[in-house]
């Protein structure tokens, strides 16, 4: 039993790699946002999907932008700033106020993505997941309380339909 | 179908599949050349390395 119980264990978080990063990403968020020690924070992701077809060649290819995600509770604002697997660095942040974005909601096809359309010409669609083991690809942490979180606040107090 | 056919016919999925990845590559750096020469003015975003002084 014991033998068998470990042969179908899934895989295993490493908890101190993650807590590594959750500190790395507060750090970066707090260069680059006013007050960032304000926001509760969650690793998110974008994903653009491009067909392409050169002649005989066909097929899809997927982009993956890294982000940290930072919501305020009592400002009902959600921070965005893109980042890298490594969190060697990040970008600049791009705020969506409440009162100030067009529409929010939570998508459910294809994915569960939380949608959030700052004005007519654009939107963005972050995906969160608890934890994702690919670390080059996404950001290695663990976040079961913080998305559960964020999914209340998003659902209950930042959505708009 | 003996050894050597099937030997032949793997070594041609071979080709067309090395041939299909080098003609993905090669296009995709011509677009990328293109793209570049119409966006060299446009300014890139800021970036901002992890401070190593704040980093444990």
């Amino acid at each position: 039993m014991g033998l068998f119980s470990k042969l179908f264990k899934g895989p295993e978080i490493d908890m101190e790699k993650s807590n590594a990063n959750a500190k790395k990403m507060r750090t970066l968020f707090n260069q680059v946002v006013e007050d960032g020690d304000k926001y509760r924070l969650i690793f998110g992701y974008t994903e653009d999907v491009g067909r392409f077809n050169y002649g005989f060649v066909h097929g899809s290819k997927t982009k993956i932008g890294n982000l940290i995600v930072g919501w305020n509770e009592v400002s009902q604002t959600i921070v965005v700033v893109p980042t890298v697997p490594d969190l060697s660095g990040c970008g600049d942040p791009a705020y969506y106020r409440r009162t100030e974005i067009l529409k929010a909601y939570r998508n459910k096809y294809p994915t569960d993505a939380f949608i959030i359309y700052p004005d007519k010409k654009g939107y963005i669609g972050i995906n969160a997941y608890d934890w994702l083991e690919d670390e080059k690809l996404y950001v290695y942490v663990s976040q079961d309380d913080e998305l559960a979180a964020f999914t209340d606040f998003f659902m209950n107090r930042f959505a708009t339909k | 179908m003996p050894v050597g056919e099937m030997g032949a016919f793997l070594l041609f999925l071979m080709i067309v599949f090395l041939f299909g990845k080098l003609w993905f590559h090669f296009i995709e750096a011509i677009l990328r050349r293109i793209k570049k020469l119409f966006t060299h003015y446009k300014k890139t975003s800021a970036w901002h390395p992890l401070s190593p002084d704040k980093e444990d």
